[in-house]
């Protein structure tokens, strides 16, 4: 037999279950989608990835009109990134997160990309999680689509 | 970039198949014991590839007099205003060059950066502190901003040939005879400077070839000589083909090969790749330079197997992986190149420090943004 504690936790699961799943069937989960994709559905998810990689490619090579669209100072040197990493070699993304000697840490790609800015282009850092940085990050792995992943490797 | 392959077969095929050798007076000395214990092992590109202990020069015996001689570019000089790092560079190398006195010095291209008059002044009067006799000959960087009017007025026109102490030497231009990217649209000629300064610009295309003129020329100029004389060839770009995306190579270098092959002692000496290389195709071996401003990575495909490549370069440090080159003939120890790398020792003696393994298993493609029609 149940006593009386037992009996009003059974009662307080259920209601909540019914409360949740009332939720879920009205509102349905936030992030999902309800039409299968179409063609243009998938052009249009790649032309805005694709304007992104461009604007990151033109930030890798010296900056472009998005740097100043941006307000950045990626160089007070004259260099630029793919001065160094022509066709985005020699970042290694695929590598990342991994012990940077410079950083004396485990970092990934974006503390990376920030170091450089910092140090040999004498530049200004980006935000973590900004526009640019996303950019950036968007060229580098696009220039790198096809290489294997291998993270942690010097 | 699939094209490669094929292309360095053919080469091979063409070039490597009679299994000949730069010439037949390479001698094996201490410092290259190791290396010429690759190039024994077979055909051009068969040799395995393996990590070397340390070695920082390359004998090559030449029945030649005592004659030394000091490479430098591709300082890229930007403005004093916006970039000292490289002007110091610079002057390190020109100091430390004229304290040795060598018989002359080459400056093998790119002096500048986007060839303004601003740039080319300064490496001028950088190069004031040079007394021995200076020979140039043009990199892109100092051409395509007013197709070279101002570098052949301040530096001379090339091609030209000297002979010195039995040896000729070759200065090519390799840079000025781009097909035309930019006539049709219009390009403004900082445009066309701005299409050339990437290395991983695809807009120009491949630009760096001799021409048919040149290599006329070339043929004519090299007839004078006898077959077994020691040549030297100077050049911005490889005179082979190592990785055409980043012009690292001459378009005619087919052409080139054909008129060489009569002569079995021939060194080309170039610049542009700014790494450690070395390579040897039928009777020419070619040997790479560093340059003084940075490093370029090795290229994710095409590295010649005879090539022992320099060490990871430290990306905090501006003097590493940079500096010049001390080259010497003598009649007992032959050609030797020594790479005055600032910093760091210059080759690497394991595949974790090693500038080459860094790129390995890479799959890169061209950038986008040149593919935007702004025109």
């Amino acid at each position: 037999m149940l006593n009386k504690r037992s009996t009003k936790i059974w009662i307080f699961a259920a209601a909540s279950l019914f409360v949740g799943a009332t939720l879920f069937f009205l509102t349905g989960p936030v992030s999902a989608h309800k039409k299968t994709h179409s063609n243009a559905d998938m052009q249009a998810f790649d032309d805005a990835y694709m304007e992104v990689v461009k604007i990151g490619d033109q930030l890798f090579h010296g900056g472009g009109p998005p740097a100043k669209e941006y307000g950045l100072t990626l160089s007070k040197t004259g260099m630029a990134c793919a001065m160094c990493h022509p066709f985005a070699s020699d970042v290694h993304p695929h590598q990342f997160p991994k012990f940077q000697e410079q950083m004396s840490e485990v970092v990934g790609l974006r503390e990376m990309i920030n170091w450089c800015i910092e140090k040999p282009n004498e530049g200004v850092k980006i935000g973590i999680d900004s526009e640019a940085m996303i950019a950036l990050e968007a060229y580098i792995m696009w220039s790198h689509k096809g290489t294997i992943i291998d993270p942690g490797t010097h | 970039m699939g094209k490669i392959h094929p292309d360095r077969l053919e080469m091979h095929k063409v070039l490597g198949g009679s299994k000949r050798k730069p010439d037949d007076t390479v001698t094996v000395s201490r410092r290259t014991f190791l290396h010429k214990s690759i190039i024994a092992g077979g055909a051009v590109g068969a040799a395995t590839y393996g990590w070397l202990p340390l070695i920082n020069t390359m004998d090559i015996a030449h029945a030649a007099n005592n004659i030394r001689f000091a490479w430098v570019s591709d300082t890229h000089l930007y403005p004093k205003s916006l970039n000292t790092r490289f002007v110091d560079k610079a002057n390190r190398a020109f100091k430390e060059i004229e304290a040795m006195k060598p018989d002359f010095m080459i400056f093998g291209g790119d002096l500048a950066q986007v060839g303004m008059p601003e740039e080319l002044d300064l490496g001028e009067q950088l190069l004031r502190a040079i007394t021995i006799p200076k020979y140039f000959i043009p990199g892109e960087h100092d051409w395509y901003l007013d197709m070279g009017k101002l570098w052949e007025k301040k530096f001379g026109g090339s091609p030209w040939s000297k002979d010195i102490k039995g040896v000729h030497f070759v200065g090519l231009n390799t840079v000025g005879q781009a097909p035309d990217f930019w006539s049709a649209k219009g390009m403004t000629a900082r445009e066309r400077m701005g299409h050339i300064e990437p290395l991983d610009g695809s807009v120009a295309g491949p630009w760096s070839g001799l021409g048919p003129e040149q290599l006329k020329w070339l043929d004519s100029d090299l007839r004078k000589v006898k077959n077994n004389t020691p040549i030297v060839i100077f050049s911005h770009n490889p005179l082979y083909e190592y990785y055409p995306p980043w012009n690292f190579w001459v378009r005619d270098w087919r052409e080139v090969h054909e008129i060489v092959r009569p002569y079995s002692n021939v060194t080309n000496v170039h610049g542009h790749t700014h790494q450690v290389l070395y390579n040897e195709i039928g009777g020419m071996r070619s040997i790479g330079m560093l340059a003084t401003a940075w490093p370029w990575p090795y290229a994710p495909d095409g590295v010649p197997k005879l090539t022992v490549p320099h060490v990871r370069v430290d990306p905090g440090d501006p003097y590493d992986g940079v500096g010049w080159s001390d080259i010497q003939y003598s009649s007992q120890k032959g050609l030797d190149n020594e790479y005055k790398m600032w910093d760091r020792d210059v080759f690497a003696t394991a595949a974790a420090d090693s500038g080459t393994s860094d790129n390995t298993g890479l799959t890169l493609r061209p950038r986008i943004a040149d593919r935007i029609w702004q025109y």
